[in-house]
């Protein structure tokens, strides 16, 4: 069995290696009960919604993912943000937001001239 | 009485919540639960104290919650330690003697004086068996200089100039090796290593007082050059 794979720390990262209740409805890797966060997502998928109180549980999440970004392009140490894995980066990855096709050359039939 | 809903309503927070209406300050040594009871507490803060006079102290929502959520993720079973003095620059006590300085006519008076603002100290034992120091000091220059026209009008001008020193220091497990990180950090953030049985990494930067929404970046940025040194390995 694949135990949860939710990262843990913020500074000292780790997983949380606890059993698993369901899978991520956003990336599908498996939770437990601990961050099964509202409507059956992981905390990387549910603040990569959006993330604004740090009351909110899942707050540190999203933060550290922008944290980890900033201070990346800040100490110009790409290696820093890499320690992240697909997981962690994925939710926020603005190409898997949706996809809304290609706007290369073919696709300029679909318009019209007004 | 009035308010006599809020009050008993602040009856009811967490005792340290309710020394921060009451003082502005916070100091406790606590486990991640307790702390995470304090936060439930500051949570229900804004629905139910609506007087201005008995809100939150500034930088408590901006930097303190965050702060104290980032620092319980890493805590394990070890505990946290915060300090925080959150009454602001115009307290007593915190205001050095004014100073004369020399002058030069039309102006008949100038004076300096600073003050000086420890208000922010933390030490936290982390789950790798490393200890994390950080300490936040404003210092704020005031000039005020008195002048008079020809004419015998006075003018009083006032300037400041504040700094934040931010330092930060890591201490590794027993035996744990540094590993000199790819890149050097920001000129502006200064490191110093102590190696030994337990090797000590030092971080500190001075920089402008940032206005509160950017306090939290800039502590962060400089709290995060002692983890470069480490190696960067994820626990299974």
């Amino acid at each position: 069995m694949i135990p949860c794979m939710v990262s843990t720390g913020f500074f000292v990262l780790g997983r949380c290696g606890r059993a698993p209740v369901t899978a991520c409805a956003g990336c599908g890797r498996p939770i437990c009960d601990r961050h099964v966060g509202p409507g059956g997502v992981c905390p990387e998928c549910a603040t990569a919604q959006g993330y604004g109180s740090a009351y909110d549980p899942f707050w540190t999440s999203g933060f550290r993912r922008d944290h980890y970004q900033s201070t990346s392009s800040t100490y110009q140490d790409p290696g820093w943000y890499g320690t992240f894995d697909d997981y962690d980066r994925g939710a926020f990855d603005p190409e898997d937001q949706g996809d809304f096709g290609d706007f290369g050359d073919g696709d300029e039939r679909d318009f019209v001239d007004s | 009485m009035f308010w006599r809903k809020t009050r008993a309503a602040i009856a009811g927070f967490h005792p340290l919540h309710q020394t921060l209406i009451w003082e502005h300050t916070l100091s406790a040594t606590l486990p991640r639960a307790e702390w995470a009871a304090l936060l439930a507490s500051l949570s229900r803060h804004r629905g139910l104290v609506r007087r201005p006079k008995w809100r939150l102290p500034a930088r408590t929502e901006s930097l303190l919650v965050p702060l104290i959520r980032v620092l319980c993720e890493d805590v394990g079973g070890g505990v946290v330690g915060i300090t925080a003095d959150l009454r602001g620059h115009g307290v007593p006590g915190k205001e050095s003697p004014h100073r004369s300085l020399p002058i030069v006519r039309p102006v008949r008076r100038a004076e300096e004086w600073w003050v000086r603002d420890p208000w922010l100290s933390v030490r936290s034992e982390l789950r790798d068996g490393s200890v994390l120091t950080l300490a936040v000091t404003d210092l704020v220059r005031h000039r005020r200089i008195v002048k008079v026209n020809p004419r015998g009008k006075r003018k009083t001008k006032t300037k400041t100039k504040a700094v934040q020193h931010i330092r930060t220091s890591r201490s590794l497990a027993k035996g744990q090796m540094p590993a000199r990180p790819g890149s050097p950090p920001p000129w502006w953030i200064r490191v110093k290593v102590r190696p030994g049985v337990k090797t000590v990494i030092r971080a500190a930067a001075k920089v402008p007082l940032p206005a509160e929404r950017d306090q939290l970046g800039a502590i962060m940025t400089v709290a995060t050059e002692p983890f470069r040194w480490t190696q960067r390995r994820r626990a299974a």
